[in-house]
């Protein structure tokens, strides 16, 4: 699993999508930061990543990151060769997963030069902070997974990453419009973790949307063996 | 060793491989012929484990593909038709990748790539990228991505298709020179290729297996009559009734007229006469000069035309 983990990682930057990925997420997270911090001279760290801007990015640069990892595999035929490897479905579906999710860490990190900047201006709460990390991490893996599950079921890269979108776009205005649905929306959800609750519900809600995924791209894989 | 039990591979209704079962042993080279769409890679794909058949099972040195894939795959070196790679990678990160992939321990790994990539003539290029390589080039790193691992068993999918003849001969001698510590098997469409590499070659079409045989045995299972082409200079025309004279010709055709007055003639007999001695004494009597004589040899081409049809009617 290391080996597809290493190579999906650094694929990420042989591309420009890794670059992109982490660039714009910083453009918008600086854009957020001078209008609250500047503008309001807000010093909440974690009120950044629930703007406007962080969140709208969000949606179109997510499924940038998922939806070449099977699409294209299987456009190019190089999928042959993984799954003709001795690696398991679950290792390499895994394995893109994590690689993923490096990514989103890295740029997790990237944002902590504007917690620095913060702690010379206030004292910004290390706890929400660290709330907020963690849930922003919880919120952008369950949209990987989807991403990924989007990218399994069709060779077609486009169509993957219009799916994500338009998944992330719904389950994001929908339950504006429909109070019922409030309390299953992922950025409602997310919002609690910007407050500095872990709320244990949510986070259960958030693994398991992010494993069923999984599952579902691995039954996908596998299924594929036998209709392709 | 490969054995290939009743294997069946439907897409809806229909049938791409139709029962199909054979058993290839250790260190055999064997080739996988058949028109387009035969269903050669689809039964190469079931081997490797790519897919799955709808009946049906391979074992793989004892293993089971499908019930033990780990250990079956383990085993098998595979190049894909049409040579997938990753482009953004150079050649010797492709290879280190699937040495990784194939879990090549670590201390020997950086070793065995150089002698791969040693082995396979891309010393030169191993720093550039995948995407950058002409097709023959593409083709040895492919063939590099199988090799690694030292699997037992290596599958190619027509190795040899879109290379010029140089590079043809150049693959070709690599995979003789493989084929003396593998076990091969390679489909191709290139028969004089088949027959020059293999010790047995399978003929699908249309999903079912025609022959298993050595080139040689299909050979001669086709040629049913001995033909012998002479040419001839005949200024009495003597050749017109020369089949009354040779009681052993069955049959006579002129072939040609050619611009210095000969005519070369094929003259047909029964499989088990040869007609080679008896027209050198019987010309000689009726004072027709030869120019020119020659056993036409029956050849895998020919084979495969007969069983392809044969298969058809």
């Amino acid at each position: 699993m290391w080996a597809v983990i290493k190579k999906e990682f650094k694929s990420y930057f042989y591309t420009p999508i890794g670059y992109i990925f982490i660039g714009v997420f910083l453009i918008a997270f600086s854009i957020s930061f001078y209008f609250s911090v500047v503008g309001y001279g807000n010093v909440n760290f974690e009120y950044i990543y629930y703007t406007l801007p962080t969140i709208l990015v969000l949606a179109f640069i997510i499924p940038l990151l998922t939806m070449r990892s099977f699409s294209e595999e299987r456009k190019t035929g190089t999928e042959q060769l993984l799954l003709t490897s001795p690696v398991s479905i679950t290792k390499i579906v895994l394995g893109k997963f994590i690689a993923a999710l490096f990514i989103v860490l890295i740029t997790e990190l990237c944002t902590f030069m504007y917690f620095g900047i913060l702690c010379h201006y206030g004292v910004p709460k290390l706890t929400t902070t660290f709330a907020t990390l963690f849930g922003f991490l919880l919120f952008v893996m369950s949209y990987i997974s989807f991403g990924m599950l989007t990218s399994s079921i069709t060779e077609n890269q486009i169509i993957s990453g219009i799916i994500s979108i338009g998944f992330f776009i719904i389950t994001w205005v929908l339950p504006e419009f429909n109070t019922n649905l409030e309390s299953y929306s992922f950025i409602n959800m997310f919002y609690k973790y910007t407050q500095g609750q872990i709320d244990i519900g949510d986070t259960i809600t958030f693994l398991t949307f992010t494993v069923t995924c999984i599952l579902l791209t691995i039954t996908v894989m596998q299924r594929r063996k036998l209709v392709k | 060793m490969i054995e290939v039990k009743n294997i069946t591979k439907k897409y809806g209704s229909v049938t791409a491989v139709d029962d199909i079962s054979f058993k290839i042993n250790d260190g055999e080279i064997i080739g996988l012929l058949g028109p387009n769409g035969a269903g050669k890679s689809t039964t190469m794909n079931m081997i490797t484990g790519y897919i799955e058949p709808t009946d049906g099972e391979i074992l793989i040195n004892e293993y089971n593909i499908y019930k033990k894939p780990k250990k079956a795959k383990e085993q098998i070196g595979y190049m894909p038709e049409g040579v997938p790679l990753y482009s953004d990678l150079t050649v010797k990160e492709f290879v280190t990748y699937m040495a990784e992939l194939k879990k090549v321990d670590k201390k020997i790994r950086k070793e065995k790539i150089n002698k791969i990539i040693e082995q396979t003539g891309l010393k030169d290029v191993e720093n550039k990228l995948t995407r950058n390589l002409s097709r023959g080039y593409k083709q040895r790193v492919s063939m590099a991505g199988a090799l690694v691992g030292e699997p037992e068993i290596l599958i190619l999918d027509e190795p040899t298709v879109g290379l010029d003849p140089k590079q043809i001969t150049e693959i070709r001698e690599l995979i003789k020179e493989l084929g003396k510590t593998h076990t091969i098997i390679l489909s191709s469409h290139i028969l004089s290729e088949v027959s020059q590499i293999c010790n047995k070659v399978i003929i699908i079409n249309r999903g079912k297996i025609v022959a298993i045989d050595t080139p040689e045995n299909l050979e001669k299972k086709v040629s049913n009559n001995n033909s012998i082409y002479v040419t001839v200079e005949d200024n009495d025309s003597k050749m017109d009734t020369i089949k009354e004279k040779i009681e052993e010709i069955e049959k006579i055709k002129l072939v040609k007229e050619n611009e210095d007055g000969t005519k070369q003639y094929v003259l047909e007999s029964k499989a088990d006469i040869d007609l080679r001695k008896i027209i050198f004494s019987k010309f000689a009597k009726e004072n027709i000069t030869i120019f020119e004589m020659k056993k036409a040899d029956t050849t895998l081409e020919d084979a495969f035309m007969k069983l392809i049809e044969g298969g058809e009617k």
